[in-house]
């Protein structure tokens, strides 16, 4: 089961039990990634971390 | 499924309606339990006066939200599609959230045991409800109710410490050599932000940052004694313990006496994790694009997660920008879509 990097285009192999909404990093340019469908795969660029305040 | 009759905006507006500031949230804890009863949970008020629904059987996912809020009294209404009310982001409209979401598996073979917690006085340092629960539950994965926005999920908050200090000396002339009393706790405050000002050296981002604040200050005279006394907040970032930093502010004060309240710790959850995953589904089901937060800010999340560390996040629908705010209100909309979203998630968690 194979998807492209959205970043780089690298080709990238999921490992068996990979899931939905779990995020990897491309081993070619080490962008981290969501797994946004398994089938087909599909891997989106994983959410930012973006800071906010509050509560 | 949740009762056909059941409209989760006039559920809000309803606990919107009852005032529930911190220490006084009996009504609304009654009202949030008669409803989640009604939807089909075992609901109860617990004896720190949390309103809890329970759905399910199996490991615990526990959906802990406040039901407190601050002073301020905002007419609710409905007005361009925006619910307004004290509360309504920060933070009955995210365990409202979560009640309308949770009552959709309602009847449903679950495989986890769902238990939600509309906490009292999350707004007070005391944060009586979250600590109440600490020992109650043993959670394999917990989302703290407050605003995130419906596409965003809160992966952690800052820790807090406020330091309390009072100078004292007795009376003297102001022409004299004396300092004055007042200038003894000025001195403790420029003290305070030089260390915080070295410590953030190189800290870009706020949430690493030890940020202090002055609340208070005053001073007088009953006409032998002159007194000053001083309060700072202080905003704690991951790997600042309370303990260790108010032993260090101690040595600022110079005579002064220093009491310390409502210490935490910065907490932080990891984003790769079956609770992150199924809110990630959840968002992208809706049409959403997900996004993660950090924020500068102290919720719940602080006293529960260091002693569940199970996954945590924090989610709700609203901007906490609103938070206090005369203006404070969530859209309909947004809401909504919160609701369809968390349900998603819960399904994917608890759905065997």
């Amino acid at each position: 089961m194979t998807a492209s990097c959205p970043e780089c285009d690298a080709s990238i192999t999921l490992a068996e039990g990979t899931v939905e909404g779990e995020i990897i990093t491309c081993p070619d340019c080490a962008a981290e990634l969501e797994v946004v469908s398994v089938n087909p795969p599909e891997l989106a660029l994983a959410p930012e971390v973006g800071e906010d305040w509050g509560e | 499924m949740s009762k056909p009759d059941f409209d989760p905006v006039e559920f809000l507006a309803g606990a919107l309606r009852i005032p529930s500031i911190s220490g006084d949230e009996r009504a609304v804890a009654e009202y949030f339990v008669a409803q989640m009863q009604a939807l089909g949970f075992a609901a109860h008020v617990d004896a720190a006066g949390n309103a809890v629904g329970v759905l399910g059987s199996g490991p615990e996912i526990v959906l802990l939200g406040h039901i407190d809020t601050v002073p301020g009294d905002i007419p609710v209404r409905v007005e361009d599609g925006k619910l307004y009310g004290r509360g309504a982001v920060d933070a009955k409209g995210p365990f409202a959230t979560f009640v309308a979401a949770a009552a959709r598996l309602a009847g449903a073979p679950l495989g986890a045991r769902l238990v939600l917690v509309g906490a009292v006085e999350e707004e007070a340092a005391s944060s009586k409800g979250a600590h109440y629960v600490v020992d109650q539950y043993a959670p394999i994965a917990c989302i703290i109710g407050e605003p995130s926005g419906w596409d965003k999920l809160t992966l952690g908050y800052k820790g807090r410490l406020l330091a309390e200090g009072r100078w004292e000396q007795p009376m003297a002339h102001t022409a004299g050599r004396e300092i004055a009393v007042a200038e003894r706790a000025v001195a403790f405050w420029n003290a305070v932000a030089a260390y915080c000002a070295d410590h953030n050296t190189g800290n870009t981002r706020l949430f690493d940052q030890l940020i202090p604040s002055i609340r208070s200050i005053q001073n007088g005279s009953d006409g032998l004694t002159d007194w000053a006394e001083l309060t700072v907040g202080l905003r704690l970032p991951p790997g600042t313990a309370p303990e260790t930093l108010a032993a260090t502010l101690s040595e600022f004060a110079h005579g002064g006496q220093l009491v310390f309240r409502g210490g935490c710790e910065a907490y932080q959850g990891d984003k790769n994790n079956l609770l992150v995953r199924a809110m990630l589904r959840g968002v992208r089901a809706t049409g959403g694009t997900p996004g993660f937060l950090i924020k500068t800010g102290t919720a719940d999340m602080n006293v529960v997660g260091p002693a569940w560390r199970c996954p945590i996040l924090a989610y709700g629908p609203g901007e906490s920008t609103l938070d206090h705010t005369p203006n404070e209100h969530v859209e309909v909309e947004e809401y909504l879509r919160a609701i369809t979203a968390l349900e998603t998630a819960l399904r994917a968690l608890a759905l065997p």
